[in-house]
């Protein structure tokens, strides 16, 4: 077993609706994949169900060969894997460093070590002129980066980032961006969904598809995007 | 402002009152006054456990005193009954209140809001009721006698001094250390704290804990000082005191909930001569402090001491 | 066990008392139901009502039709006063605040039940009085049961009281107006609905109604400026068996908690009957916290 993250047939209804429906797939080690697809086809929900914010209905999630299905979000971010919120999560009222902090003491690294990572990342994420004001008065750029930075305070086995790049300036995503490529040429492994396209291509080397809660496509990013399925679940599903 | 800076001034500036208060015997040896000091320093402990829990962690409980009242009944129950000396049953009292506020603490875990007030004040009130209807073993509304534990007042002074240090050094400790961190991450956003990794059940639950317990061991101390646990001790009203003294003090801050507790209680019995007008003016200060000054007058002494720093 | 009589009389007083218990759950439920927040001041409402009916019919001498309805009109004023002055920042961006929105709302209204009390307590004195008799009968036969003249005469009222209520939010367009906010505040209000002046007429609805309650109930329950503490913890457990924020939820619910109080104190503990309710509250927010007959409500 070299996979780093096994999903096996996941699948969640609400209510008549199934919103993720039998999927599966494999992450490796090192890997960065784009999770693409329409509105509503059931990424987020996805992605709820592997952290752990959703319990699903069926099917099994394994991380580093360890069954993890079910666990709670905080057991899963002590196992190293961290998610990022399509609307920013942080904590308002505390200030930019130690909203750092709470994620590295809790992952478990000393206080001194702590300190000298998040200040690494604010530097590197160049939000470190604001360290010292409350994350709530940030701009809604800066805090996506705040949110970011958390999930990096201890390399994450896998990240999962919802929508990093949605609404924010385009120096900001540069910045992200090129986070994600030094991280990913490290081995640090993603699944990055996203709709915006250019970026999937430039950053994915593989992609996943999805449509009304199934895997549509699952492969290179380029052979993805241009699979007719995919085409058509885009260009509003004339395959019926 | 680093969080660590802001808590270790809060934490001076607190010792500096305490310090104070402590030199206050020496210039004023007044029964009446004594007595009034002592049942300040009861409420600052209240608040400022209340303030652990509501301003640092955002669980906003209706109940601290039910919980100084189950600790007050600890206190006065095991000496009625199994003739304890008093320091062994402000140990039993604070450790009562402490285990049922944790068992209450797992329990209303998930709740937030509006159904966390709701929860804990039905707690409260049924734990009120049954002291003041279980009259075979509380007396009920009569209340429970106890043996004095000594008389001096001035040594009662010190004593709910020292008590107020203890906790207030107690929640310095905790709060610098990464509990503090924790707790206000899960104040802000749960489910954020939950994606870092913090342990959701287990700190808020010990928070509830921990705060429980010092509202009763305040209780059990006050139930050796007055001589006598009544029902009337875990009142609502009690609560809205306690509330009113953290907000006008400053909600979320080390020292608010002792200032607050000090200023409202010893004006209150300052103002009795003028016609006992003082509960009126605390509750209209509870809610102008609540609407335009929601950092209490702890904030408002840094906005005015803050230096005017340009924008960057 | 119980007589058929017993059984029978228990029943008719135990829905006369949820009857009030609704005049009282009804305001609240739509409160949270357009706010989202308890309002922890609804005792002080009814107490302000019990003391406005007193005043104005034993002192100024006013006949009954009038001070009754003065009694609802000074409650609704104090709740729409308190509504524009305390309850608007809940709609603002709470981004920036310093305390959350429920703390908010917690403290506000906590405070101002504080207020209420202590005002009344300064202002009118701490003692109790009674206000004058509804109706003279002393004794009514109401079916298998004899009932105080008083508490059959305040029943009939709140009937009709609630019946009014029920068409207003039925059928008239503020009426509407109140259920479209309190399934989507914001769906309403893109759908040209004003939502804050929707909160501004609950909360003058609800003081209203609590008030009209303490004036219906003053000729059997002294006014005092404690009185209202009771009948509001009542309100509190029957908006949480009705589902937070569900109108015929928390009618229902008043019935039925008027029954369980009068035949539990009979059949379980007299002298434990008023915690039935509060322990009731609490395994319903832990257990079923969509009430009685509610869904659950979707999270986020």
């Amino acid at each position: 077993m070299t996979s780093l993250l096994s999903v096996q047939g996941v699948t969640k209804r609400f209510g008549g609706l199934v919103a993720v429906a039998d999927v599966t797939f494999d992450i490796a080690p090192g890997e960065l994949v784009g999770l693409i697809g329409p509105n509503g086809s059931g990424k987020t929900t996805l992605l709820n169900i592997m952290s752990g914010n959703l319990s699903g209905d069926e099917g099994t999630i394994r991380l580093d060969g360890e069954p993890c299905t079910g666990l709670k979000p905080q057991r899963l971010a002590r196992r190293g894997l961290m998610r990022m919120f399509q609307l920013t999560r942080i904590f308002p009222r505390m200030n930019v460093l130690d909203n750092l902090l709470v994620s590295g003491r809790a992952l478990g690294l000393a206080a001194d070590e702590a300190k000298v990572r998040a200040n690494g990342l604010l530097e590197e994420l160049q939000i470190a002129h604001v360290r010292h004001l409350d994350a709530g008065q940030l701009s809604g750029g800066q805090m996506k980066l705040l949110e970011f930075g958390c999930c990096f305070m201890r390399t994450p086995r896998l990240a999962l980032l919802d929508e990093p790049f949605a609404a924010i300036h385009p120096t900001m995503k540069e910045i992200m961006s090129r986070f994600i490529r030094a991280r990913h040429a490290e081995g640090q492994a993603f699944v990055l969904v996203s709709h915006d396209m250019p970026v999937i291509v430039e950053l994915c080397p593989r992609s996943i598809c999805m449509n009304a809660g199934r895997v549509l496509s699952d492969g290179k990013t380029s052979d993805v995007l241009t699979a007719p399925a995919v085409i058509d679940a885009y260009l509003g599903g004339a395959a019926a | 402002m680093s969080g660590d800076i802001r808590l270790r001034r809060e934490f001076i500036a607190t010792s500096l009152l305490l310090l104070v208060l402590a030199l206050l015997p020496l210039a004023m040896r007044d029964v009446y006054w004594l007595g009034v000091l002592v049942v300040s320093a009861y409420f600052a402990i209240l608040a400022s456990s209340w303030n652990l829990l509501a301003g640092f962690t955002g669980q906003f409980s209706l109940a601290p005193a039910a919980f100084a009242m189950i600790g007050a009944y600890g206190a006065a129950l095991s000496a009625a009954y199994y003739n304890v000396p008093p320091l062994i049953g402000l140990l039993i009292g604070t450790v009562s209140a402490g285990l049922i506020g944790l068992v209450l603490g797992r329990i209303v875990m998930r709740l937030r809001g509006p159904y966390l007030a709701l929860t804990t004040l039905s707690f409260a009130e049924i734990v009120r009721l049954v002291a003041s209807n279980s009259i075979n073993i509380t007396r009920g509304d009569l209340g429970l006698p106890l043996e004095p534990w000594f008389n001096d007042r001035v040594i009662w002074f010190y004593v709910f001094l020292s008590a107020l240090t203890f906790v207030i050094c107690g929640l310095y400790l905790l709060l610098r250390s990464q509990a503090g961190l924790f707790l206000e991450a899960i104040r802000d956003d749960e489910i954020a704290a939950a994606r870092s990794g913090v342990r959701i059940v287990f700190w808020k639950t010990a928070a509830f804990a921990i705060s429980s317990a010092a509202a009763g061991f305040a209780g059990a101390l006050y139930a050796y000082f007055a001589s006598l646990v009544t029902p009337e001790l875990g009142l609502v009203q009690q609560t809205g005191l306690v509330v009113s003294m953290t907000v006008i003090g400053g909600m979320g801050s080390l020292i608010g909930p002792v200032v607050g507790a000090f200023l409202v209680y010893v004006t209150s019995e300052w103002l009795r001569d003028v016609g006992g007008w003082q509960l009126v003016i605390f509750a209209a200060l509870v809610i102008v402090f609540a609407r335009l000054f929601r950092a209490g007058l702890w904030g408002l002494v840094i906005t005015a001491l803050a230096p005017r720093r340009k924008l960057a | 066990m119980l007589s058929g009589a017993l059984a029978a009389d228990l029943a008719v007083n135990g829905l006369v008392t949820g009857l009030f218990y609704g005049l009282m759950a009804i305001g609240l439920a739509l409160i949270f139901g357009v706010l989202r927040i308890v309002n922890f001041a609804h005792g002080e409402f009814y107490m302000v009502g019990a003391y406005a009916y007193t005043i104005i019919a034993a002192r100024l001498g006013v006949p009954l039709f009038v001070a009754l309805p003065s009694a609802f009109l000074f409650g609704a004023a104090l709740g729409w006063v308190v509504e524009r002055t305390l309850m608007r920042p809940l709609y603002a961006n709470i981004g920036s605040w310093g305390l959350m929105r429920d703390e908010y709302a917690v403290i506000v209204t906590f405070g101002l039940s504080l207020l209420l009390v202590n005002l009344v307590d300064k202002a009118i004195g701490p003692y109790a009085f009674r206000a004058p008799a509804l109706v003279s009968a002393s004794r009514v036969v109401v079916g298998p049961a004899l009932m105080s003249g008083q508490k059959v005469a305040a029943a009939v009222v709140t009937l009709a009281a609630l019946a009014l209520i029920a068409l207003f939010l039925r059928f008239s367009y503020w009426g509407r107006a109140v259920r479209a906010v309190s399934q989507n505040r914001l769906g309403a209000s893109l759908a040209g609905i004003d939502a804050t002046a929707v909160s501004s007429l609950v909360f003058a609805l609800a003081g209203g109604l609590a008030a009209l309650a303490g004036a219906l109930l003053s000729p059997i329950i002294n006014a005092s400026p404690d009185v209202g503490a009771f009948p509001a913890i009542k309100s509190y457990v029957i908006v949480v068996l009705g589902g937070m924020g569900s109108i015929p939820g928390a009618f229902v619910a008043s019935l039925l908690l008027g029954l369980v109080e009068s035949f539990g104190a009979v059949l379980v503990s007299y002298q434990y009957r008023d915690t039935f309710g509060l322990v009731l509250l609490i395994l319903f927010l832990l257990f079923r916290p969509q009430g009685l007959f509610g869904e659950r409500g979707r999270e986020v």
